[in-house]
């Protein structure tokens, strides 16, 4: 069991990290509330709607975006085409027509830098380009609730810090977007989010505002006490 | 006499069931190492029902000699196919691999036919029968089904007991990990990939103990089918799954032959084939990843 | 030029190659037979192209919607009485009909099939086309293993002569037709939702789901169109061509590896590519049939396996490759 009796809400425009060790069931419980997984028991729900056993692709268009720690691009379409499909089929309940996509994706490939690669076949980005646009294409569905898994992973400190800044900035401008973040990385953690979840051995630790619960003692004894454990040959 | 014939005939069935079990053996294992559906499955059983040809008409000797020379010509085979083709194939997509081994299934066959022609033949083994009372079995059809049967025996315990192996296992659990402790993953992938392929030849060996007749190029074409329902019967990536599942399939398939003949105006034998294709249909709404949980 | 023109220029070199085809089928002496069976490739390939293209799922039992709209139009021929008040008018009914079942066959495969993923559907479909014909010939449904013969009812229908101009010269044309159709649905699907889902999928199955995409709806509109027109093609260049149905040659699977062999080398998913696929296979196997009878497929396999491995994108992958950046782009997908 990967995850067990974790309780947690959302506000609408909140930013929330959830942390956790290695294998403490972050992935997990983001495989629950985006539909990759249903669960065996709880329910999970959106805007007072029980979303449970929806299947991910109909959560999309109720404004859950996601995107993966190891970005997944359409490879052989442009930039401009995987945004738009993000627009196409995640947006506004999966109404929106082709050309408007395509509108809404020159728009939010602006908006995050890629604009001159957007005629690029998406496999052929750099690796932090195809983060810009695995965000960028989440955002063009207009999500209320942004899922980013591990989106700093790998990335040089200095970029973190403008990446950091980047999303704040987005997620605020769009108001309703509200980013839950799965981070390792303190520094990222620190710089969003306003309150933390600290997950591990899946289970719910603490449930509070940044400072106090990354000060807590038990979250330290968490991620700096125990040894890893290596595997038997 | 009604249950007499049906009674004989599910005897024959569990008979050609280990067979079939067998021959879908080596399909399994390539699929639980390496993660590729060999599509010309049946192509590689008719090499080594050619294989059992040659041997009986052009060396004169018993059939039994047959199986470590398609054995030996299953690995080679299958060495030569990993190293041209599927090692490069994956880490690609799924389709890719699908529709290369059914392109080395059509190659073998035009080999095939162009080595040999396409007309059918068939050998004349003549060693006896058992009587057991409500059927007659000819002894090459029970030396194939204990063959079939050891064989498997013997996989179980190369997979428990050997270094190679138990590598193998490793890599089926965890390739990752299995690389981390030491396993050449690359070697073990070959090693699957020719043993899956030697198995497969050895059940066309088999096969024509069973069925001595009918041996031509496109003759696999129906193996494949019957393989892949056993396949999913037993659990697709388990060897051991696949021998019950083949006896299953057996006992099914000559069964239910028994019981449409019954019926009038119907043609039997190709109901049977009807039957094994809607058996696949069912098995994979209900459970794709096997019926019987073997382990 | 206007957008909407501009929206489908592509469609210009698909149909100017067919209208060439036409050309000079019918000018020059002695080779009309073989444009027929390159029309039949072309139309087979783009048929074939808008799932196994489309989508990236490989249906090893696609003949069977072939063999299915064969039959759909031969039921059309002998089950009905007073073929002579009906003329050509038959003809419409036999496509209908085979349209129809040719649908109904791929909404029951698919019911199960399409739910499944990558390898565990090409193992569901192994088996369609041999399924089907052994439920023909075992519950000896439309005359079971013997087959139908219907030279007579089109004499009857048509009349001797026009029967006989519709067995050499129109059925052709009508895959010509049904190669054009073929190549037109396969533009307006790319150009509309259908197609940024179906490449998204195609791609990666489970990041379109989450971008909304459902998978499931999509890949059986992609299924039904392939196999719906399949199902006509057979009607057209089986029935109408040769006035037989015998199950064993009409649910071969050897169909289905020439329709792998020329969406593969023209170029999967590309509009082009089946055309080219058609052409170059047809030819190649047209000449090969004289110089080396019987050894097409035995060169073609181990092409196969060239392409996947090294040209995966096939002759119209490389040559948009090619073109990029220059005026001929818009031309080519």
């Amino acid at each position: 069991m990967a995850v067990y009796q974790v309780s947690l809400e959302i506000g609408q425009g909140e930013f929330v990290g959830i942390v956790g060790p290695n294998g403490s069931g972050k992935t997990t419980l983001f495989n629950v509330i985006s539909g990759v997984y249903y669960p065996e028991e709880g329910h999970v729900y959106f805007e007072d709607k029980d979303i449970t056993r929806l299947p991910p692709y109909s959560r999309a268009p109720l404004g859950i975006g996601r995107t993966f720690q190891i970005p997944r691009p359409f490879g052989s379409a442009t930039v401009r085409e995987n945004v738009a499909v993000g627009a196409m089929f995640g947006a506004r309940g999966g109404k929106v027509g082709v050309e408007e996509s395509m509108a809404i994706a020159e728009k939010t490939i602006d908006r995050v830098g890629l604009a001159e690669h957007r005629e690029k076949a998406a496999g052929t980005l750099t690796p932090v380009e195809k983060k810009l646009m695995e965000i960028a294409r989440a955002l063009a569905m207009s999500p209320k609730l942004l899922l980013m898994d591990e989106a700093m992973a790998g990335m040089h400190p200095n970029d973190i810090d403008q990446m950091v800044e980047f999303i704040r900035k987005i997620a605020k401008e769009d108001h309703i977007a509200v980013v839950a973040m799965v981070e390792h990385i303190m520094r990222a953690v620190v710089g969003m989010a306003e309150k933390v979840i600290v997950l591990h051995q899946g289970a719910k630790l603490i449930d509070a505002p940044t400072k106090e619960a990354l000060e807590d003692p038990r979250v330290i004894e968490v991620y700096l006490g125990r040894p890893k454990e290596v595997q038997a040959c | 006499m009604f249950l007499e014939q049906l009674g004989g005939n599910l005897i024959q069935g569990l008979v050609l069931g280990a067979i079939y079990g067998m021959a879908t053996m080596g399909l399994s294992l390539i699929f639980g190492v390496l993660k590729v559906v060999n599509v010309g499955h049946g192509a590689f059983v008719m090499v080594g029902a050619f294989t059992t040809l040659w041997v009986f008409n052009a060396l004169g000797l018993n059939p039994i000699f047959a199986l470590p020379c398609a054995f030996g010509l299953g690995m080679a085979l299958g060495l030569f196919f990993y190293y041209t083709t599927i090692r490069r194939l994956i880490k690609a997509p799924e389709l890719a691999s699908l529709l290369a081994t059914f392109a080395m299934g059509v190659l073998l066959e035009e080999i095939v036919r162009l080595g040999f022609g396409s007309e059918f033949r068939g050998y004349n083994w003549v060693a006896g029968k058992i009587d057991l009372g409500i059927t007659v079995l000819p002894l090459p059809k029970l030396y194939a089904s204990i063959g079939s049967a050891l064989i498997a025996l013997g996989l179980y315990f190369w997979f428990k007991r050997t270094r190679a192996g138990n590598a193998m296992r490793s890599v089926v659990e965890d390739s990752e990990g299995a690389r981390v402790c030491g396993v050449n993953v690359g070697w073990a992938y070959a090693l699957s990939f020719a043993l899956g392929i030697g198995l497969t030849l050895m059940s066309g060996v088999l096969l024509t103990m069973f069925i001595p007749v009918g041996i031509n190029p496109y003759m696999g074409g129906p193996y494949t089918l019957k393989a892949f329902v056993i396949a999913v019967l037993g659990g697709l990536s388990s060897p051991y799954g696949a021998f019950f599942g083949g006896l299953v399939f057996g006992l099914i398939e000559n069964g239910s032959y028994t019981l449409f003949a019954l019926i009038p105006g119907v043609e039997p034998f190709a109901l049977t084939r009807f039957l094994s294709f809607v058996m696949l249909l069912v098995i994979l709404l209900i459970r794709p990843t096997g019926l019987l949980r073997a382990k | 030029m206007n957008k909407r023109t501009h929206k489908y220029l592509p469609l210009f070199p698909v149909l100017a190659a067919y209208i060439v085809m036409f050309i000079i089928g019918d000018n020059v002496a002695g080779m009309w037979q073989l444009v027929g069976m390159l029309a039949f490739y072309c139309a087979l390939g783009q048929a074939f192209n808008i799932f196994l293209g489309m989508t990236g799922y490989v249906d090893f039992g696609y003949v069977a919607f072939l063999g299915v709209g064969t039959y759909g139009m031969a039921l059309a021929l002998t089950r009905i009485k007073n073929l002579e008040a009906f003329g050509l008018g038959i003809i419409p009914i036999g496509l209908l009909l085979a349209l129809v079942m040719g649908i109904l066959l791929s909404l029951a495969v698919g019911a199960v099939a399409l739910r499944l993923r990558g390898a565990y559907f090409a193992i569901a479909t192994i088996g369609v086309n041999e399924g089907f014909r052994y439920l023909i010939e075992g519950a000896k449904i439309w005359n079971g293993a013997e087959g139908m013969i219907f030279t007579a009812q089109m004499n009857e229908a048509f009349g001797r002569d026009t029967a006989s101009a519709i067995m050499t010269y129109w059925s052709d044309i009508f895959v010509l037709v049904i190669a054009a159709l073929a190549a037109l649905v396969t533009l307006v699907y790319m150009r509309s939702k259908i197609g940024y889902a179906l490449t998204a999928l195609r791609e990666d199955e489970d990041a379109a789901k989450v971008m909304g995409v459902n998978v499931t709806k999509y890949k059986i509109i992609a299924f039904i169109t392939s196999a719906g027109f399949a199902a006509i093609l057979g009607a057209v260049s089986w029935a109408l061509k040769t006035p037989y149905v015998f199950p064993p040659e009409v649910f071969e699977i050897h169909y289905t590896v020439e329709a792998i062999i020329i969406v593969l080398l023209g170029g999967a998913g590309t509009l082009l590519g089946p055309v080219m696929g058609g052409l170059v296979y047809g030819i190649s196997k047209y000449y090969l049939s004289i110089i080396l009878p019987g050894f097409q497929l035995l060169i073609f396999a181990p092409v196969i396996i060239i392409i996947i491995l090294l040209f995966p994108e096939g002759i119209v992958g490389m040559l948009k490759a090619r073109l990029k950046g220059t005026s001929l782009e818009s031309f080519v997908i």
